[in-house]
């Protein structure tokens, strides 16, 4: 089937100043300030936010372990030869570095790297914050985000503070049904 | 402070907000696409949880039960007893006429709540002043989507246009002074109608006008609160028949 989607977006938050970023999930839109706002609008309204970033997913440089055995990035960083991928192949520049720390967990931001290169960038990303072992490797460049201002936070993550919601299981409805059932009600 | 007055202007405004919620609420599951279709659902959520926070207001005023009141005024009255504009009555159209509807409407309501924060009702000005935070948010978005479409392919520029062409006579309704408006102005307790239209008239006009949209004539025709579209009694229908099945169902 041909995919008719708008572009995706990958999406992080922060949930309060000073905690760690965190990959989110993704939105579609057309282009990455709409990102930013269907990204509150599917993330932030609840639980909270502090901040949100945006960043189109083709932009991102991904790489499990296994991966960067197989092309023994890994081995270099022990010492072996140098790779090509450390040539600089244009202007350095800055990439956000994040990782998947637990198997369940989200990627999470670890670092910034200098790089000329996204695969340059990845074997400076494994040398520097390899000791946190993940079991994903992501690098993007940092241009390529759109993140929320401070004076946006007001508006797109303010209201949800202030609003109430009840878990799904404050609602009584397993009990509710069994009652209605026992008394034959929704048997007819 | 009269307090009949300020609670008939204060209803009308819940009126607003809570048709143009449940013309939203509509969307839910037939937007474009889903991230759209998200949005809407917040917006509606938020524009039905103003309506009660303004009809909370009327309450008080009216020294009825806060809490009880406002599903009152939302579902045991009929059509005639509304103060909506016949702009949050129309049907949604496409996609393109709910989005510049609630433009329209949010730019507006900006310029109101803007106002209204600075009553001399410490209580509204407080009310206001919380509505003021999420209903930035609505127009940031219906706003980003105007140039989009009005700029966009031929068909999003057409689609924009037609629903330009059919809202913008009910959109001059937002300029009609409500009910005994003066005395509350005076008073200091609401801003004037009239001068907020003409804020919001050279802001929209501009902004459209970016778009490459051209504004139809003004034709002041649709201001009357108590003139109701034929479209109002079926939204009721619709909105109403859950709360009237069972009247003292405990949710």
């Amino acid at each position: 089937m041909k995919d008719n989607q708008w572009p995706r977006f990958m999406v992080f938050q922060q949930e309060a100043a000073g905690a760690p970023m965190l990959h989110n999930g993704s939105v579609h839109a057309p282009d990455i300030e709409m990102a930013l706002l269907n990204a509150r609008d599917v993330f932030a309204r609840r639980p909270e936010a502090a901040t949100m970033w945006v960043a189109p997913a083709d932009a991102f440089y991904t790489r499990t372990p296994e991966e960067l055995e197989a092309e023994s990035v890994i081995a270099r960083r022990e010492g072996e030869a140098q790779s090509d991928a450390a040539i600089p192949t244009s202007k350095p520049e800055d990439y956000y570095v994040f990782g998947k720390l637990s198997q369940q967990g989200q990627c999470a931001y670890l670092g910034d790297v200098t790089a000329g290169s996204p695969s340059s960038a990845m074997e400076a990303a494994v040398g520097q914050f390899g000791d946190h072992n993940p079991f994903w490797w992501w690098v993007f460049p940092a241009k390529c985000v759109l993140g929320s201002t401070p004076d946006e936070a007001e508006p797109m993550f303010a209201p949800a503070r202030a609003k109430t919601f009840k878990q799904q299981s404050e609602y009584p409805v397993v009990t509710l049904m069994r009652q209605l059932h026992s008394k034959g009600r929704l048997d007819e | 402070m009269n307090k009949v007055l300020l609670a008939e202007y204060l209803l009308a405004l819940g009126d607003d907000e809570l048709l143009l919620g449940h013309r939203v609420s509509e969307w839910c599951g037939h937007a474009p696409i889903l991230e759209e279709d998200i949005a809407f659902a917040n917006i509606a959520l938020d524009e039905i949880g103003h309506a009660r926070l303004w009809y909370q207001l009327v309450a008080e005023l009216r020294g009825e039960d806060p809490e009880r009141y406002p599903d009152q005024l939302a579902f045991f009255r009929t059509a005639n007893e509304f103060r909506a504009l016949p702009l949050l009555q129309l049907p949604n159209g496409d996609w393109a006429f709910s989005l510049l509807r609630q433009y329209l409407f949010d730019a507006f309501e900006a310029q109101r709540l803007e106002g209204l924060a600075r009553s001399e009702y410490a209580a509204l000005a407080e009310a206001a002043a919380k509505i003021r935070t999420e209903e930035l948010y609505h127009l940031r978005h219906s706003r980003a989507w105007i140039p989009r479409l009005g700029l966009g392919t031929e068909e999003s520029h057409r689609r924009l246009q037609d629903a330009l062409d059919a809202l913008w006579p009910y959109a001059q309704g937002l300029g009609v002074p409500l009910d005994s408006e003066d005395e509350l102005v005076e008073a200091g307790l609401v801003p004037a109608t009239g001068e907020l239209f003409t804020a919001w008239r050279a802001e929209v006009g501009k902004f459209l006008e970016e778009a490459d949209l051209k504004l139809p004539d003004a034709d002041p025709g649709h201001g009357d609160r108590r003139q109701h579209t034929e479209h109002l009694a079926e939204l009721l229908d619709d909105m109403q028949e859950v709360a009237r099945f069972d009247a003292e169902a405990q949710w």
